[in-house]
Order: C-alpha cells, then sequence, then structure tokens
C-alpha cells in the first residue's frame, strides 16, 4: 500500500447501526488469508473482474448469476445453494463483498442475499475504488475453492423486496417512498439522452410522492466510503423527513441504485422497514395507468 | 476461441484500443451512449467518395471494458473490410453479439451492441446528407433539418 488517499474515521466510530455489516480495506488485507473470508466481486462492468480483483476474490455476475434467465426475476434456492457453494462458500463462511460504481452492484448483491437469508455477508466499505486508490494489490489470478456446504432453504421476498402493486398502494396510502435516481430521471426531464437509446420507460416522472434523495449522497465522494451516521441522518431525516419507524420503499431505474440506499437505510441508519422495488422505472414507467408525476 | 483467450483478447482491445480517436474530415460524428451505466461512444465515419462504402472509422469513449472493447473491435473489422452501407446497415445486434462472445455478451447486450448501434446512426447520417445534398440542400440548411428533428424527436 503506497497511494496516499484522503483518510476515513474508523467504521466503528461512525456511529451506525449495524456496523459489523462494513469491513474496510485493511481488515480484507488482514484477511487475505482467511480461509473463512470469501470476498466476492461484483460489478457493472462485467470484465472488470478480469482486468485485476483483490487477491482470492472470486466473481458474481449480477446478471449471469443472480437474475433468472427467463422470467425477470432472481434465481431459485436451489440454483443460489449451487452458486454459492461453487464459489467455496460454506456455513462458518464470512462473505464479503465489493465492486464497482460505489458498491452499486455489490449491494444489489448484498440484498440478493438477504432475499436468501444469508447471515454472515459484509460490504469492503469504499469497494473496489478505495482498495484500487490506496494502491492494494490487483491480481488476475482466478481463484478455485473446494466446494462449500452452505445451505439455502429458500427466498424470502416479504421483507426487503417491494411489488408493484404494494408501491401503489404505498401512494395511495401516502407512505414513504424514496426515488434515489437522479434529479433529471426524478423530474421526467430525461428517460434517455438525445441521439441515446432508450432504456425502457415509455413515461418519465417519479412515483407519486416520492421524495428525490439521488443514491450518490450517502458516499464521500473523496473517500468513497458511506458517510458517518450524522450526515445520514442529516440527509434522510432532517432534510427529507424520513424516520426509522416509517415504512418505506425505495427505487431506482431497476433497483441496483436503490439496494444500495436500502443497505444504507437498514444497516447504516436502522431503519426498520425498508424495501427495494426491483420493478423500479423499467416497470413503473411503461405500466398502463400507473400514477406519475411530475413537477 | 475458449472463453479464457476471448476474455484477454477482449481486455486488451479495451485496454489498447485500436483506431480511437477523432476523425476531422468525418462525413459523419455520431454520439452513442448508456446513461444507466455511463458507456459513452462517439462513432466518426468517413465514406469513399462517390460510393456508398465505409472509407475509415473512427471513436471516442469511456465506460465499461464491455463497450469500449467492443467499439474497437467494430471499428478494426470496418477498416479492414470497408463494408458498404448497407452491409453495416445489415450487420445484426446478433452478430455482433457473436463476435465478442455470447457468453459474455448476452449478459450485458446494450454495451455490446452500444458501438454498433452508434456506427449505424452515423452511416444513416451519411446516406441522409447525401439525399439531401443531391436534392439541393446546403450543409447549412441540413444541419437546420437535423437540429428541428431532433427537438421533434426528443418532444414525441
Amino acid at each position: 500500500m503506497a497511494a496516499s488517499v484522503a483518510p476515513v474515521a474508523d467504521i466503528a466510530d461512525r456511529g451506525y447501526a449495524h456496523p459489523e455489516v462494513l469491513v474496510s480495506t485493511q481488515w480484507v488485507a488482514d484477511h487475505l488469508k482467511d480461509p473463512n473470508v470469501r470476498l466476492v466481486e461484483s460489478d457493472e462492468d462485467v470484465l472488470l473482474y478480469e482486468t485485476g480483483h483483490i487477491p482470492g476474490a472470486v466473481k458474481i455476475d449480477w446478471v449471469a448469476d443472480l437474475n433468472d434467465p427467463l422470467t425477470r426475476d432472481y434465481i431459485d434456492a436451489g440454483r443460489f445453494q449451487r452458486l454459492l457453494r461453487s464459489k467455496g462458500i460454506s456455513e462458518n463462511t464470512t462473505v464479503v463483498l465489493y465492486g464497482d460504481k460505489n458498491n452499486w452492484w455489490a449491494t444489489y448483491a448484498f440484498w440478493v442475499f438477504k432475499l436468501f437469508d444469508v447471515k454472515n455477508v459484509r460490504l469492503l466499505d469504499g469497494g473496489r475504488l478505495r482498495w484500487a486508490e490506496e494502491g492494494r494489490e490487483l491480481v488476475t489470478a482466478v481463484p478455485r475453492y473446494p466446494e462449500g456446504n452452505i445451505t439455502i432453504s429458500g427466498r424470502d421476498d416479504r421483507s426487503s423486496r417491494a411489488f408493484r402493486d404494494q408501491v401503489l398502494e404505498h401512494v395511495n396510502h401516502g407512505k414513504r417512498l424514496v426515488d434515489v435516481r437522479s434529479p433529471e430521471e426524478y423530474r421526467g426531464e430525461r428517460l434517455h439522452m438525445p441521439e441515446y437509446p432508450n432504456e425502457g420507460a415509455l413515461r418519465g416522472g417519479h412515483v407519486p410522492g416520492a421524495r428525490s434523495i439521488p443514491w450518490g449522497r450517502a458516499v464521500n465522494p473523496e473517500t468513497h466510503t458511506f458517510r458517518p451516521a450524522s450526515e445520514l441522518r442529516t440527509i434522510y431525516e432532517a432534510e427529507n423527513g424520513l424516520h426509522r419507524t416509517d415504512d418505506v420503499i425505495v427505487y431506482c431505474r431497476i433497483g441496483e441504485r436503490s439496494s444500495h440506499t436500502w443497505f444504507a437505510l437498514t444497516y447504516l441508519l436502522g431503519f426498520e422497514e425498508v424495501r427495494n422495488y426491483d420493478g423500479s422505472w423499467t416497470e413503473w414507467g411503461n405500466l398502463v395507468r400507473a400514477p406519475v408525476e411530475k413537477p | 476461441m475458449d472463453q479464457e483467450t476471448r476474455i484477454a483478447w477482449l481486455v486488451d482491445h479495451s485496454q489498447r484500443p485500436r483506431f480511437k480517436g477523432s476523425l476531422p474530415d468525418a462525413d459523419a460524428r455520431v454520439p452513442g451512449g448508456n446513461p444507466g451505466c455511463g458507456d459513452i461512444i462517439t462513432m466518426y465515419v468517413k465514406a469513399k467518395p462517390g460510393e456508398d462504402r465505409i472509407e475509415a472509422v473512427r471513436f471516442e469513449g469511456v465506460g465499461c471494458t464491455l463497450s469500449q472493447a467492443a467499439a474497437s473491435i467494430l471499428a478494426e473489422r470496418m477498416n479492414k473490410e470497408h463494408p458498404t452501407f448497407a452491409e453495416v446497415l445489415e450487420f445484426s445486434y446478433e452478430e455482433m453479439v457473436d463476435i465478442l462472445g455470447r457468453g459474455i455478451a448476452t449478459s450485458r447486450p446494450q454495451c455490446a451492441t452500444l458501438a454498433l448501434g452508434t456506427l449505424k446512426g452515423a452511416v444513416k447520417m451519411v446516406e441522409t446528407n447525401r439525399r439531401l445534398r443531391a436534392a439541393g440542400h446546403t450543409d447549412e440548411e441540413i444541419v437546420r433539418v437535423r437540429e428541428r428533428s431532433g427537438r421533434a424527436r426528443s418532444g414525441s
């Protein structure tokens, strides 16, 4: 480690509700040889892992590995179990997820892991970028591990996942919705840039009543790590009136950016009832007669 | 090509892109992008004078490994084969996915085909501009027509 990067406070000192779900780059560096720790890289860039990854890390791709190839849904418990076992993950393994784009896809994977009730899963604070900017080692060697023995008994979509009918109920009852897309997408000014392909929504705007809180606000842009709880409370609670006992649904375009906010609200601020609407705008913006609001 | 070799080939194109840069005397310069993931490609196309055929292609861009590798591979192919406009427009997205490797490209079809879609847009622009010039329009008029049609599209 040689590069000079902006310093960051210890995770334990940032006031998070569940600091145990985050690990630092130094923690990862200290556990590179730990057989009970499995590093998992999950990226937007499908070939980024192949250009170099943290030593010992395996790859899980959100499309190829986590999505059902036919139905717009996630894989079932049997396939998820086979996937994790193929990565050498056992009951006693601590899984540490990390990835590009400030951990967009790592938090998305984290969210999917939680749908399957994987207990011991953590996130590398600052993600791949922090690790790289600290000048830490990246390698191209793909590790092979013996088959793991983790048991996945099922997937529970009730507590952390929202579907369109539940979003509509939220709208009708004036419950809390958070739109984490860019302000331009929220305002319906941008479905796609001029000359750029439309990424699948026929209508622009936001779900009525949703607050606009872009996902990136949860991250310190200098360190790429999560902001301390005090700053997160200012953003989500003081500025936008959310309360930790609120029933909150978060959404974006396909549920990846909103999984980042789901993570921040659930684990860093200790919100009790946050669900991620993974149908998000690619579903809502195409849904016949779905109510849409534009400022 | 096995998977490992294919990945190495794609990564190499991404890290050492061929035909990257602007083409000052291009007949068309067309931007394209995937706003969701931040891939941006600008394609420059120069046509052979008097022929409906590619003379040169270059590109500029930033984005993920696959989108940039695909642009480099496509540009290399265009500059080697000098296809006709019709051949470019018939070049299917499925064929592009096959070239890049179905095992990799099918998981990111937008990244895999961004360069091809943008190239097709550039070729169509060259064709249209030629038709407009043949109909007696000046380059300034063509620019004005394009600006108007651009507004019409974004407002539709």
